[in-house]
């Protein structure tokens, strides 16, 4: 009797558990649908030539970490120097690099050493050779610092002592940026008036089977292994169904680490990134919204869904995995430090919903579904399984995964259309149906690993991930 | 029994959890296979849409194209351009169509200048476009206005002038936006009145086009900004700052030394770097005054004034910050002391050993 109660307790709390996050899920795709046709609206008009020939426009400093980046960091930067807005510089901070970064560098870009007066205002790992400048002027918005290993935090630290600019650029230096990116990061800062911005994220796409010729996209293709297809559906579901809806409530928690746009003032303020968390892009954006509503500012964190950055994913289950594993301990070490901000009403969006989200639908999910796993297999060993049970919400969980998959798709159809041609409709279906089969489990597998190696194997830090470099035509 | 009814059966035995978790899965299965259908359709209807638009432009454009060839200097519209316009208005009549004739439209005038530019503008009014345009601006919908305004800003459309005004203070800053866009390419410095009746914010990116838009004019013939420099609507007083620095409007420092005081910590900081860029020696000694009150970063600029404007009386004052917490002042002054006295810089070295004091000097030094 007693044991018969409990399993009707646990069930009611799956079901519970199951039914919110599916429409949490509903609510957030709507307010998307809401976000996306105001921001087609508002962008339709918006002439961005105009801003990048204009020379009083802000500047940008886009600050790039690169540590062995050598196979590809010459392409890489003339991406990068390739931007059209006009106000802006490109800092590499060449991370204690083992490789001939450095040297390959100097010898493309005809770089020489500098005399540099560096505020440090966030403590970093010391300059190692120090820092580079061109002597051709086609170069000089290039600036090279070349410092001890300090990972990918410290990096980016020292990139914002370097920055003179009032707006920073974080992203990864095998990121493609289009163009037209900055213009549109920065459209948001200069055009809100009644709240501060204090930072922009924008949509990464994935690049691999992308053309790339002279360091700009020029052929979107859609890759052929499953693994790959299944993040690019899994990258558009994340930034035209979920981004784009914390973005009207205002309570947008993460930037990407492959390309955000932030104040730098604000970011300094804060301290800059942390360097003991494997999450420092969502780490930033936590503190720096934490400040503002300790501050008791109007502020705002951004967010443009234009396809603006695209990167390289992995290509095989063991960097997946890794990667995941290192995204899931982000989240724990972000929301376990800032557990003061959850369920606390002083912090208005950002504690009362925002956070709670985070914590029950993307820091819980995994744990729950593991939880419920175990709880299945203890079920049929005890013979005490209802399959009835067990099958209706297999059932359902794979159905609403396969809709919301379809729902992300036409979404993507109907504004941004990446995936023209012929061929990629028929691929781009079946993967919605086949990704909760193919990529979920190893993301389960990984967000379980992520969770027992923050708690029990401490000195885990990033994975490794093997650059091929993007396809060049 | 049929698998029907006993399914029904089994659903209305089954427990509240089963029957919500069914009952959802069905609901998700029945709109999957639409949704399937729709995505397969939508693809389709994409490329042909695309397909079809280039089929229309490149109509458009020879219709285009004859017309403006048809011209003659005799008459406006000659009796072969009348054929063609007759031919393009029933075009007009769908929106659809509407909207790829006037994108071939802009795009041609864009790339041709004089008569000839100006002949596509009698092509725009006698098809009645410019009708559809107007018509736009008593639209519900803002998004609607804002287009119709972008479209006569593009087609040089003076005369809807007051039509266009009535946007100023529109709720939505797109269409406000378009607004002062027209008044300027339109009017130039002349449309820049519509400061004076500004009541909402001018943010910074509509400030950063509008002076492209002014930057781009070959008159530089700037209206007195005086009564911006006093206007109520701060944003406007950032913007007059603007372009009192762009166009050197040093006849108005003392509006701008006034500033100085504004309750907006943003506008006297602007007016600092403002003051600073047209070399106003005055308003360096108001500051001197009572720098220590003033924001940090209004202490920043003011030593950045300091680089700029100084004399050797200054050195006194210089002196007691070149150990200030603050970098930027720190550095300034440094560099001040260097210029007005290099025994004294100099000595630094010895008198005070601190590293990080020392890499300042040093740096100063030799650049």
């Amino acid at each position: 009797m007693i044991t018969q109660i409990i399993i009707d307790i646990i069930q009611y709390l799956f079901f519970i558990y199951s039914i919110c996050a599916i429409l949490s899920y509903l609510v957030l795709a709507t307010i998307s649908a809401i976000e996306t046709i105001e921001y087609k609206h508002k962008n339709s008009f918006v002439n961005y030539k105009e801003i990048m020939s204009s020379t009083i426009s802000p500047s940008i400093s886009i600050i790039a970490p690169a540590y062995n980046e050598s196979l590809n960091i010459v392409e890489n930067v003339r991406s990068l120097l390739s931007n059209h807005y006009v106000n802006y510089d490109v800092i590499i901070i060449n991370d204690g690099s083992k490789d001939d970064s450095l040297e390959k560098l100097i010898t493309v870009y005809n770089l020489v050493p500098v005399d540099y007066l560096m505020n440090e205002q966030i403590v970093t790992q010391p300059l190692r050779k120090g820092i580079y400048k061109s002597t051709n002027p086609a170069f000089e918005k290039l600036i090279v610092v070349d410092k001890e290993n300090g990972g990918k935090s410290d990096a980016l630290n020292m990139g914002l002592n370097i920055s003179n600019s009032k707006y920073v650029a974080c992203i990864d230096v095998d990121c493609l940026l289009l163009e037209d990116s900055l213009q549109k990061m920065i459209k948001p800062f200069l055009e809100i008036t009644d709240k501060k911005v204090i930072a922009a994220g924008g949509v990464i796409r994935i690049s691999n089977s992308c053309i790339v010729k002279d360091g700009k996209l020029h052929d979107v293709n859609f890759p052929k292994k499953l693994i790959e297809q299944g993040q690019i559906l899994e990258y558009i579901r994340a930034f035209l169904l979920g981004r784009m809806a914390w973005s009207r409530l205002n309570g947008l928690l993460v930037i990407s680490g492959a390309f955000g746009l932030f104040d730098k003032k604000i970011a300094i303020q804060v301290g800059g990134y942390d360097k003991n968390t494997v999450g420092e892009d969502m780490e930033l954006v936590v503190r720096m919204r934490g400040y503002m509503e300790e501050q008791n500012k109007k502020y705002k964190v951004a967010y443009i869904p234009d396809p603006l950055c695209w990167t390289e994913a992995p290509d095989n289950y063991k960097i997946f995995i890794s990667q995941r594993n290192r995204w899931t301990r982000g989240t724990i070490e972000t929301l376990k430090k800032h557990r003061k901000i959850g369920f606390n009403p002083k912090y208005k969006t950002l504690g009362v919903l925002s956070y709670p989200y985070w914590f029950f639908f993307e820091r819980m999910a995994p744990v729950v579904e593991f939880v419920g796993i175990l709880y299945f297999a203890i079920l049929v060993i005890s013979n005490k399984i209802r399959w009835d049970y067990a099958f209706s919400f297999i059932v359902l969980a794979y159905l609403f995964t396969v809709f919301f998959s379809l729902i992300a798709l036409i979404t993507e159809e109907l504004t941004y259309h990446q995936y023209k041609k012929k061929g990629t409709g028929f691929r781009l279906l079946l993967i919605a149906f086949l990704e909760p089969l193919v990529n979920h489990p190893f993301i389960l597998y990984a967000a379980i690993r992520g969770n027992i190696d923050y708690y029990f194997n401490k000195k885990k830090k990033w994975g490794e991930m093997t650059r091929k470099g993007m396809t060049k035509a | 029994m049929s698998i029907h009814q006993s399914l029904f059966n089994y659903i209305n035995e089954s427990s509240l959890i089963i029957q919500v978790t069914w009952i959802m899965s069905a609901f998700f299965m029945v709109v999957i296979i639409p949704l399937t259908f729709y995505f397969r359709y939508l693809r389709k209807h994409l490329r042909k849409q695309e397909r079809t638009v280039a089929l229309y432009e490149q109509k458009y454009e020879s219709y285009l194209i004859n017309y403006l060839y048809s011209g003659n200097e005799q008459e406006i519209i000659s009796p072969e351009q009348q054929v063609i316009i007759n031919q393009l208005k029933r075009s007009t009549s769908e929106s659809y169509k509407r909207k790829i004739l006037i994108s071939v439209l802009i795009k041609l005038k864009n790339e041709i200048s004089g008569e000839i530019a100006e002949s596509i503008q009698t092509l725009y009014f006698h098809s009645g476009l410019m009708q559809y345009a107007l018509n736009r601006l008593n639209h519900k919908k803002w998004y609607v206005i804002a287009k119709g305004i972008r479209e006569l800003k593009q087609f040089h459309i003076k005369e809807a002038y007051d039509q266009v005004i009535l946007h100023i203070n529109h709720p939505r800053r797109e269409v406000r936006k378009e607004m002062q866009l027209y008044m300027v390419s339109l009017f130039h410095f002349e449309g820049l009145k519509f400061l004076e009746l500004l009541e909402t914010p001018l943010s910074e990116w509509d400030q950063i086009q509008l002076l492209g838009v002014l930057e781009r004019l070959e008159s530089k013939n700037i209206s007195n900004i005086k009564l911006w420099l006093r206007s109520n609507n701060k944003s406007v007083v950032f913007f007059a700052l603007k372009l009192a620095k762009i166009y050197n409007q040093f006849e108005c420092k003392e509006e701008i030394i006034n500033l100085l005081n504004h309750i907006n910590k943003k506008v006297r900081l602007e007016s600092i770097q403002v003051l600073n860029y047209l070399d106003v020696i005055e308003a360096k000694e108001i500051l001197k005054e009572n720098i220590e009150k003033r924001t940090l970063e209004e202490q920043i600029a003011f030593f950045k004034m300091m680089e700029n404007l100084y004399e050797k009386s200054d050195e006194s004052f210089i002196i007691n910050f070149i150990h200030s917490e603050v970098f930027e002042i720190k550095v300034s002054s440094l560099k001040i002391l260097k210029i007005l006295n290099k025994d004294k810089f100099t000595k630094l070295k010895v008198e005070f050993p601190d590293p990080d004091f020392l890499k300042i000097i040093n740096f100063l030094e030799n650049n």
